[in-house]
């Protein structure tokens, strides 16, 4: 009996993470598939306007730069509307010095409600964008000039509603979960995103996300009580049928920085868990047109959950087998589950050399031996995140778990950690 | 959708409060649109280009797959039938190959790894492959021994090895008449006929590291194809251990097909986690086991491995004459000199050219392994090497002939009259050439071949599994100790499984000689084959038994002469 719970749960566990696996490497199948997977060269011509939304909160030591980097852009049509509080006069004080020195380039709204968060502050905006396609950005974004060029050229040559954008992690060098986290980026925008918009289902990312306006306001804008708005939208357009283009260029891709501290990443990791719950409960998937695509969606927005199960279960199944009274090939079979995931480590680490060539860094020998002794720790994090989102879920503590952090903005440390309530 | 709390007023209040799409907000600047900003006119629609691009991008196959199906497939045919044609009566059986059907035979009965203590001498998966297979035999060919039909099981592995060399000739860029000649020089040099016959492991691991090779230069480049290029040379070496040499040229194969791409690492990656998270399970069941290490009271992997690495007595140089690999070298030669001397040379010339490179270094690597001085040689080891004997023969000649035929005619075709004059030179250079090969092949081989349809063999083994069979009363309380190959005769003629043992196990296994109490006394008949006689020395208990019996028949003559022995316990 046991033995045959154990067979049954190995099996399972191996087939998840084998698919997981699997569309994970959506982008190296072959080399077709990965050339696909760049943004086509842009042919110059600048053909749709763009209004890039970038909420901003307690946001004054980095928004300047941001700003003054969106404005480098090659592109012609293009305004900023920078979102700013009404109890946060400093960042509102920077965007109106950035507004008034490019009058009609940058717009600044006034976010007035009580419980602010990301997605109320960009519908706020919302009503007043002109151009044919809203940008979202975080303020603390490095975006590259030439980005909205190939965004133009993208949604023109593919006939898109939605054009996502690579975002990435950078710090690799940082600390021991940031290697991860960055290389966790790296798999999702460089390939898993890619493998999603081609089946119809995608949860988009928080930032270098284009959606043509009148699809977005069409939609409803943002969902405000969402803890991970991004997602939300993204499965709430893909049920309405909207086609989705995701590119990656690394020469282009949106740079970013991982959570300054572990504890950092473990509540933003809660949040977006808690937000794919969500979006889960709110059953708008249940919209998609075709069987696969609802069985994607199932899988994908409780995908942390079983991975934390896993997490869970493996070292047990591994414990039992090596100390427990079990047949060889019962005992064989327990450790099934563990070869998609040493696969998975193999392929991070090819991986880690591919971020090294395509960003430039050199990547050393303690780079891969943190990359190896990190993996199950980082396991151990992502679980401990599933198990607090859920736990939060069902306790129904549904806050915007950083913006407590506010009134503190005058601290150093708390821009970052509320860079994170505004960033997703 | 939105929250609406009014709250005080925003920095620099200009505009008043609108209401727009359900929105409170106040604008702070009024929004000047006025050119460069933003360019109103609409623009020409572009037709749309699809991001991901079609299967038509990959590179373009010569010519239809269903005539290659069609060729590889009935020329595969026609050798599985010379194959089958007399399979029980040549070659002689051998002890190896009972060992493996015994071994395939207690899998099928649940028995676990082997019928006696499993000791790790090779890796199972061989015998694990040769039971899904072994139960054809007595369906089809019930009048047979055990092992003499058993062979008709290997038919299916020769069958798609033979197809898998037509497809790794053809992913080598290999024209269509390449490579049916090299699946015809593979199944048809007389060695290849005798070995391909006879139930052995290389068998298994030769096809799987073929499907290897075939994955890993896969056209599309897939990486699921290169996984599972690592999965098939695991179970190859799993199959049989000693295919572990040729897998850096299946690494060789990954390397050039992903040449010039951006997915080389991740290829290799996935070839090398496919190759090892399979292969790791070997080990993980023995230390699961607790037979990891080696102990005192227990076999173990690592022990074996030792013994076959330092203690097995070593067969001696190939070189040195006399010596039992250079005797070995001498038995494979009398069946072919041609693949086995014209392919090792082929391999050294294929060595230069890069898409033959794979298959030679295949072949050179396992010529070098067989020329090393000590160490030991087993009787099937040229198994291993025979399709890539044959594609790197078969492929030299065919960049021989493309080189005569094609060199720069066409670029320097300026004086028409002189080089109408060397295309037809050429030309027959080309059937002289051919012409000659031919006559120089097809005698030998259509000997060869012609011996193995009409020899019997073993006839003598048949005339002794019906005497144990009808003339032997006691049969279900008789122990008889006897080789390999009569084993699963004498269990399916009714004698006990516990009484009928393999001779070398009276010697080697503690679990047999405590099963004994009295020693020889126990036995009551000894079959006595070449197998037996042939080493008697090493094994005393087994020279004891001879001594202490007396022949009750004899059967076949000579070389190999099989007596009936009984024992003989009133004399002690």
């Amino acid at each position: 009996m046991a033995a045959g719970v154990m067979v049954v749960v190995s099996i399972a566990l191996f087939m998840f993470a084998g698919v997981t696996l699997w569309w994970t490497m959506h982008a190296w199948r072959t080399p077709e598939t990965l050339a696909a997977t760049r943004f086509p060269s842009p042919d110059g011509t600048h053909a749709l306007t763009f209004s890039l939304l970038v909420p901003a909160r307690h946001e004054e030591a980095v928004l300047e730069h941001t700003v003054a980097r969106l404005l480098e852009t090659t592109h012609t049509g293009f305004e900023i509307v920078i979102i700013v509080g009404h109890d946060d006069p400093g960042t509102a004080e920077v965007a109106r010095r950035l507004s008034q020195a490019q009058p009609g380039r940058v717009l600044v709204v006034t976010d007035n409600s009580e419980r602010k968060n990301k997605p109320r502050a960009l519908n706020v905006a919302l009503p007043y964008c002109r151009g044919d396609v809203v940008g979202v950005f975080d303020a603390e974004d490095q975006v590259h000039p030439t980005l909205l060029a190939h965004v133009d050229h993208a949604f023109r040559s593919t006939g898109a509603d939605v054009v996502q954008g690579g975002v990435q992690l950078i710090n690799f060098h940082s600390s021991w979960y940031s290697l991860h986290n960055c290389l966790e980026y790296y798999f999702w925008f460089r390939s898993r995103l890619h493998l999603h918009a081609q089946r119809g289902f995608i949860p988009l990312g928080g930032n270098t996300v284009f959606v043509r306006t009148t699809m977005l306001r069409a939609a409803n804008g943002w969902d405000g009580t969402c803890l991970a708005e991004d997602c939300d939208l993204g499965v709430r357009l893909s049920s309405r049928g909207a086609r989705v283009a995701v590119a990656y260029d690394s020469s282009i891709v949106t740079r970013e920085e991982t959570p300054n501290s572990l504890m950092g990443l473990l509540r933003q990791r809660t949040r977006w868990n808690q937000g794919f719950l969500q979006v889960y409960r709110k059953g708008e998937w249940r919209r998609l047109s075709t069987f696969r695509q609802r069985l994607l969606a199932r899988y994908t927005l409780t995908g942390p959950f079983v991975q934390a199960f896993s997490g869970a279960v493996i070292p047990v199944g591994v414990f039992v087998a090596l100390f427990g009274d079990v047949s060889a090939p019962v005992a064989l079979l327990t450790f099934l589950p563990l070869v998609p995931m040493v696969c998975n480590l193999v392929f991070q680490a090819v991986g880690l050399r591919d971020f090294g060539k395509q960003y430039d860094v050199r990547i050393r020998l303690r780079h891969y031996v943190r990359l190896v002794v990190g993996a199950f720790p980082y396991m151990l994090v992502l679980t401990a995140a599933a198990l607090r989102a859920a736990w939060r879920e069902y306790s129904g503590r549904r806050n915007w778990e950083l913006t407590r952090h506010v009134g503190a903005h005058l601290h150093s440390g708390a821009t970052s950690a509320a860079r994170e309530g505004a960033g997703a | 959708m939105t929250t609406t709390a009014p709250g005080p007023a925003g920095v620099e209040q200009v505009d008043a409060d609108r209401d727009l799409g359900g929105a409170t907000a106040q604008l702070t600047t009024i929004p000047a649109l006025t050119p460069p900003h933003f360019i109103l006119e609409p623009h020409p629609v572009l037709e749309p280009f699809p991001i991901e691009p079609s299967r038509q991008a990959l590179p373009a196959r010569r010519g239809s797959p269903f005539v290659d199906g069609v060729l590889a497939l009935s020329l595969a045919a026609v050798v599985v039938l010379l194959l089958a044609w007399n399979i029980d009566g040549f070659p002689g059986l051998s002890d190896d190959e009972g060992t493996y059907l015994a071994q395939a035979w207690a899998v099928q009965q649940g028995d676990g790894l082997a019928h006696y203590t499993y000791w790790y001498d090779h890796p199972p998966l061989g015998w694990i492959q040769l039971a899904l297979f072994s139960w054809i035999p007595a369906e089809v060919y019930p009048v047979a021994l055990a092992v003499g039909g058993g062979r008709i099981a290997m038919l299916p592995i020769a069958g798609a090895s033979l197809v898998l060399v037509y497809v790794l000739c053809r992913r080598l860029g290999f024209p269509r008449w390449t490579a049916a000649l090299a699946l015809l020089a593979y199944g048809l040099s007389p060695l290849s006929v005798t070995m391909m016959r006879q139930i052995y492991l290389d068998s298994f691991a030769v096809m799987w590291i073929l499907v290897a090779f075939v994955l890993a230069l896969s056209p599309r480049k897939h990486l699921w194809h290169h996984i599972g290029a690592g999965v098939a040379a695991a179970i190859a070496v799993l199959s049989k251990e000693t295919m572990l040499v040729v897998v850096p040229a299946v690494v060789v194969a990954l390397w050039q097909s992903t040449s010039r791409t951006s997915i080389r690492a991740w290829a290799l990656g996935g070839f090398l986690s496919g190759l090892t998270l399979v292969g790791v399970f070997y080990p993980l069941y023995a230390a699961l086991k607790g037979e990891l290490w080696p102990g005192d009271d227990h076999v173990s992997l690592i022990g074996a491995w030792q013994f076959q690495l330092q203690s097995r007595a070593g067969s001696g140089s190939i070189f040195v004459e006399g010596s039992n690999s250079n005797l070995l070298l001498h038995a494979w030669l009398y069946y072919d000199t041609v693949l086995l001397l014209g392919g090792v040379v082929a391999a050294a010339v294929a060595l230069a050219v890069r898409r033959l490179r794979p298959p030679a270094i295949a072949a050179t690597l396992l010529a070098l392994v067989a020329m090393r001085p000590g160490g030991y040689m087993p009787a099937m080891y040229v198994v291993q090497a025979l399709p890539f004997l044959a594609i790197v023969l078969v492929g030299v000649l065919a960049t021989g002939v493309s080189f005569v035929l094609k060199r720069p005619l066409a670029s320097r075709s300026d004086g028409a009259g002189v080089w109408a004059g060397a295309r037809w030179l050429r030309w027959a250079m080309v059937v002289v050439l051919i012409v000659g090969a031919a006559a120089y092949v097809v005698p030998r081989w259509y000997e060869g071949d012609r011996r193995a349809v009409v020899s019997r063999a073993n006839s003598g083994y048949l005339a002794a599994a019906q005497w144990m069979r009808t003339e032997v009363s006691d049969r279900a309380t008789a122990t008889v100790v006897t080789d390999d190959v009569l084993w699963l005769d004498l269990i399916n003629a009714g004698y006990q499984r516990d009484n009928v043992i393999w001779f070398y196990k009276l010697d080697l296994d503690p679990a047999v000689q405590a099963r004994l109490a009295h020693g020889w006394r126990d036995v009551d008949y000894l079959v006595s084959t070449p197998a037996i006689t042939q080493d008697p020395n090493s094994l005393p208990n087994v020279a004891e038994l001879l001594r202490h019996s007396e022949v009750v028949i004899v059967f076949g003559s000579a070389d190999d002469r099989i007596e009936v022995r009984r024992v003989k316990k009133e004399a002690s």
